[in-house]
């Protein structure tokens, strides 16, 4: 493995679904002579984009789990983690950017910034990813690469650049004219594997020129030398304009934009320089770590590869001979038969085998340095745990995960899935942290959560492929919650006597609405009126009630409970009389408090042809959906809404059948609401069903 | 004989009703609040509109004075009156517009000391609808065909249509006649931001040359008038300011209509 950090990237790859970042991935796979032939995602040879490894992934056409690979070019290391670009699986595409030092965000020359395109553009803003746009499809009907790059400026505020311009466009795209060196490129070949550099043809001379000095002009903001050179007009060297574009590039407030059509094999090579020339290496970026010894003190890591191990996993697989691990080194080196502590366990680890990974296959190494991307075997650990040289207790800032919003009852249909669903879910619920699986304790069922629809139904094709599971699933339930409006006052007595030693405890105080927090415990009893030693009691026995509301047996949520008064007995007080005060105090104020059910709304964005917004509109609206806007876009209209996701399930088949198939949506979590009266009092009958049922 | 099951049971099926209720009284007082103190009310009383139904406004200035921040104020008194608003906005995404909802209803929440102004924004969004094209392929057929579609579906019926960003410096009068006819048939009120130019002589009836062509179809007229650091607000044709607020001018670090006197 080559030493020099500088002549390393860590990069991924991020887009719209469809925006073909599989096949870009496959394309640069080939040329970096990774692979020695090249399929299509859903190429008629049945063999399926190398990156996509899970057969369910081939099938489906879609990148599900994000798998690493690295290649090599000009001398420089590139590792490329391939992400999904279903919105379901965001927290795949959330832990590549926390690894990632840059990427490269794909874009459709005719769909433009899409909504999943604006949603991976918060994500790298979040973990700050410096970025290159490569606008992709510049083959297809209807392309205009320059109106991409007017809505990455308008959509997404990027000061967005072109480096080329495209020779022709739909059909007759051939080549690009690279503004940096002024030549138009070809590229020929049966692949598009050789470059034949050109003049620029007479009718794009004047259109490149301007261009060029658009180009000149963005860059000169980052570097002195190169504004000065072009005031004194002196010719201008390509590495003055890199090295400026690669300043703006870093620092997010300038986004290089290239063009091609990776299907054609066109731009991809020129892609590749600009990987090396402008994204950024391990060293640029500032990692920081949390000092757990100094009360979460930040420490800046150094990519010394002596300096004592700081690595992060990020991901986790299940293979055939065990757990696999990816990790991606901060600090220090990770080498066969080192010692390694879990910094969230504190358990000793040695390492022994370490792989570079490839897809599904595996490269055995002896080491992997500060700035690089590995794979462990046979580690027990979960997704975004830190591991430390002995002597260390630093922990890498926790990944923002967000809450399951849809759950589904599984059952096993004989006693070996049983066993089998087991083992699935343990493993599951490790490598994702939005997947969740619990028992409900009174039915028994096993109920799992997650992003989405199409995250629950690919987690049940995977029991089935992976674990031989045959599943039984129930249909998706929705998680309603509920909270409190207003304020509320308790005072309760739990008094029992019934021989032997009795219960004594008496707990005042209030309830307020707490928005946009989970629970709030605060004690404000003075004068002793409840001993010290019983007020962790307390709080317990209130945190117990939140997990199954009084009104509805759902999850309560915004509550802040205040206690200020209260009596204990010196014989008959103990924790246990306290727990059961503080449930009965929740009740007796609960209801006072006057609770609401609260259900997801989703923010659904709609991308259908013209001809179709009023059919598409009438379908968010049956849908208790608010239509927020509808925005023209020539041919296509991007509708965005909000909607209950409760009325969400299967709407994907019926915008197929409304649009003909030409329409495709995304959905995300919103924000939690206030279900309307006439939903609330059908889910207390289901609910009060359901509690017969159960009797 | 009810257990204390079934009494909580019962009392958990009593208390959403009483408590819709609550919060449904209790966003009209926050409504009615705004309304009081809604800047529109200096152009047209207490009413929801300064316009009728089927008649046209329109509100010129040059470009960057205000003429979006005036339209949402316009839009935002309407939706407070539960009157449906469409706005049309040429140029500008989704987004961008709703900003401009957002920081004006902001201004206002904060000029009233409005408790919870979230709670009322949530209620008054479902009266809101956001139309954006692109300039370079729009037309006033072309929208008409938009909101025939909505308003037959009964997805949205507005009363009051916003267009902010058409360009009047194309001849408009075929299109425009056809809008007139088009907001007559659904009942609509059309507000219009009419860009004018620096340099431009105002043309033969004083008013700017923009207008001047469709100027039979603008049943009111308003020019927003930059003078030293104030924007007046002058009204062109179509209404008389009452006496108390006949000086009416944009409060350049809100943009809300004041009345220069107070």
């Amino acid at each position: 493995m080559k030493k020099d950090i500088r002549n390393v990237r860590n990069i991924g790859i991020s887009a719209h679904i469809d925006s073909g970042k599989t096949t870009l991935t496959e394309r640069i796979l080939f040329y970096t002579k990774r692979i020695h032939a090249m399929h299509d995602v859903k190429g008629k040879d049945g063999v399926g984009a190398f990156m996509d490894s899970m057969e369910l992934e081939r099938e489906r056409g879609i990148t599900i789990a994000s798998a690493a690979t690295f290649c090599e070019w000009n001398g420089h290391e590139i590792n490329i983690i391939d992400t999904p670009g279903h919105v379901d699986f965001t927290i795949e595409v959330e832990r590549s950017l926390r690894v990632l030092d840059g990427a490269i965000l794909v874009l459709c020359s005719v769909g433009g910034v899409q909504s999943q395109s604006i949603t991976v553009d918060q994500q790298m803003r979040r973990y700050q990813v410096p970025c290159i746009a490569f606008i992709n499809k510049c083959d297809r009907s209807g392309a205009n690469p320059f109106r991409v790059i007017d809505q990455l400026k308008d959509k997404l505020g990027h000061n967005a650049v072109a480096l080329q311009i495209p020779i022709g466009l739909e059909a007759d795209f051939s080549g690009v004219v690279d503004l940096l060196r002024m030549k138009a490129v070809y590229f020929d070949g049966d692949k598009g594997e050789s470059l034949r550099l050109e003049e620029i043809p007479e009718a794009l001379r004047e259109l490149a020129q301007a261009k060029r000095e658009q180009m000149l002009d963005a860059a000169s903001m980052f570097s002195d030398e190169l504004m000065e050179t072009i005031l004194d007009e002196k010719d201008v060297a390509a590495d003055l304009v890199i090295a400026a574009l690669r300043k703006g590039t870093l620092a997010r407030q300038l986004t290089p934009v290239l063009m091609g059509s990776a299907y054609k094999n066109k731009g991809v090579q020129l892609l590749l320089n600009a990987v090396n020339d402008l994204l950024p290496c391990p060293d640029d970026i500032e990692n920081k770590a949390l000092d757990m010894d100094k009360d979460e003190a930040p420490v800046r890591l150094t990519s010394d590869p002596s300096a004592p191990l700081v690595a992060l996993a990020f991901k986790l697989e299940d293979r055939t001979y065990g757990q696999l691990t990816y990790l991606r080194v901060y600090q220090g080196s990770l080498s066969k038969g080192d010692t390694l502590i879990n910094v969230r366990t504190a358990k000793k680890i040695k390492v022994g085998r370490v792989v570079r990974m490839h897809s599904d296959q595996m490269e055995e190494i002896e080491s992997i340095p500060a700035g690089y991307i590995g794979a462990l075997f046979g580690i027990d650990c979960a997704s975004g745990d830190t591991f430390v040289a002995p002597g260390l207790s630093l922990t890498m800032t926790s990944m923002y995960v967000p809450k399951p919003v849809i759950s589904l009852m599984i059952s096993p249909k004989d006693h070996k899935s049983e066993i089998n669903i087991s083992k699935a879910l343990n493993r599951f619920t490790k490598e994702d942290p939005t997947f969740k699986t619990h028992v409900n304790p009174e039915t028994g069922e096993t109920i799992i959560s997650g992003m989405g629809e199409l995250h629950l139904e690919v987690y049940l094709e995977r029991m089935q492929r992976e674990y031989a599971a045959e599943v039984t699933a129930g249909a998706p339930r929705v998680a309603y919650r509920e909270t409190i409006t207003q304020q509320a006052e308790f005072d309760y007595t739990h008094k029992k006597q019934t021989g032997g030693a009795g219960q004594y405890a008496r707990i005042a105080g209030r309830l307020e609405p707490l928005p946009d927090q989970d629970f709030e415990f605060d004690n404000q009893v003075v004068g002793g009126s409840i001993p010290t030693q019983f007020i962790p009691a307390c709080e317990k026995g209130f945190r117990k009630c939140l997990a199954k509301g009084p009104k509805m047996e759902f999850p309560v949520t915004g509550v802040k409970v205040v206690i200020d008064d209260g009596a204990s007995h010196s014989v008959d007080s103990s924790d246990m009389a306290f727990q059961a005060a503080a449930r009965g105090a929740f009740q007796q104020g609960y209801f006072k408090a006057k609770p609401v059910v609260q259900e997801p709304i989703m923010k659904v964005v709609v991308e259908t042809p013209t001809a179709f917004q009023g059919p598409v509109m009438g379908s968010l609206n049956q849908r208790r959906g608010m239509i927020v806007g509808a925005q023209d876009e020539g041919a296509l209209c991007v509708i965005e809404s909000q909607v209950p996701l409760a009325e969400m399930f299967g709407y994907s088949t019926v915008l197929r059948s409304l649009t003909q198939g030409q329409a495709q949506f995304t959905m995300e979590f919103l924000a939690y609401k206030q279900v309307p009266q006439s939903i609330a009092e059908e889910l207390e009958k289901k609910a009060a069903e359901q509690k017969k049922k159960v009797a | 004989m009810l257990t204390p099951t079934d009494k909580l049971a019962a009392a958990a099926n009593r208390a959403p009703a009483a408590l819709i209720v609550m919060k449904e009284r209790y966003i009209a007082m926050l409504k009615n609040d705004l309304i009081l103190h809604s800047p529109v009310q200096y152009l047209g009383g207490q009413s929801a509109d300064v316009l009728a139904d089927g008649q046209f406004g329109g509100v010129l200035a040059r470009a960057g004075v205000g003429k979006t921040a005036l339209m949402v104020q316009i839009a935002l008194n309407s939706m407070l009156h539960e009157r449906n608003v469409i706005h049309v906005s040429l140029n500008q995404p989704v987004n961008k517009t709703n900003l401009w909802y957002r920081e004006v209803f902001g201004h206002l929440a904060r000029q009233s000391n409005l408790p919870q102004p979230e709670a009322l924004w949530e209620s008054l969004l479902p009266h809101r609808f956001i139309m954006t094209f692109r300039a370079e392929g729009f037309s006033v057929p072309k929208m008409e065909e938009r909101l025939t579609d909505l308003v037959e579906q009964k997805i949205f019926v507005p009363r009051l249509l916003i267009v902010d960003g058409l360009s009047f410096d194309e001849p408009l009068r075929d299109s425009l006649s056809d809008l007139k006819h088009f907001a007559r048939l659904y009942a609509m009120r059309v507000w219009f931001t009419i860009r004018t130019h620096r340099h431009e002589d105002p043309g033969p009836s004083g008013v700017p040359k923009q207008l001047s062509d469709v100027e039979d179809l603008f049943e009111v007229a308003i020019q927003l008038v930059p003078v030293g650091e104030e924007i007046l607000v002058k009204v062109l044709k179509g209404l008389t300011l009452p006496a108390e607020h006949a000086q009416l001018v944009l409060d350049p670090t809100t943009m809300l209509v004041k009345d220069r006197s107070a």
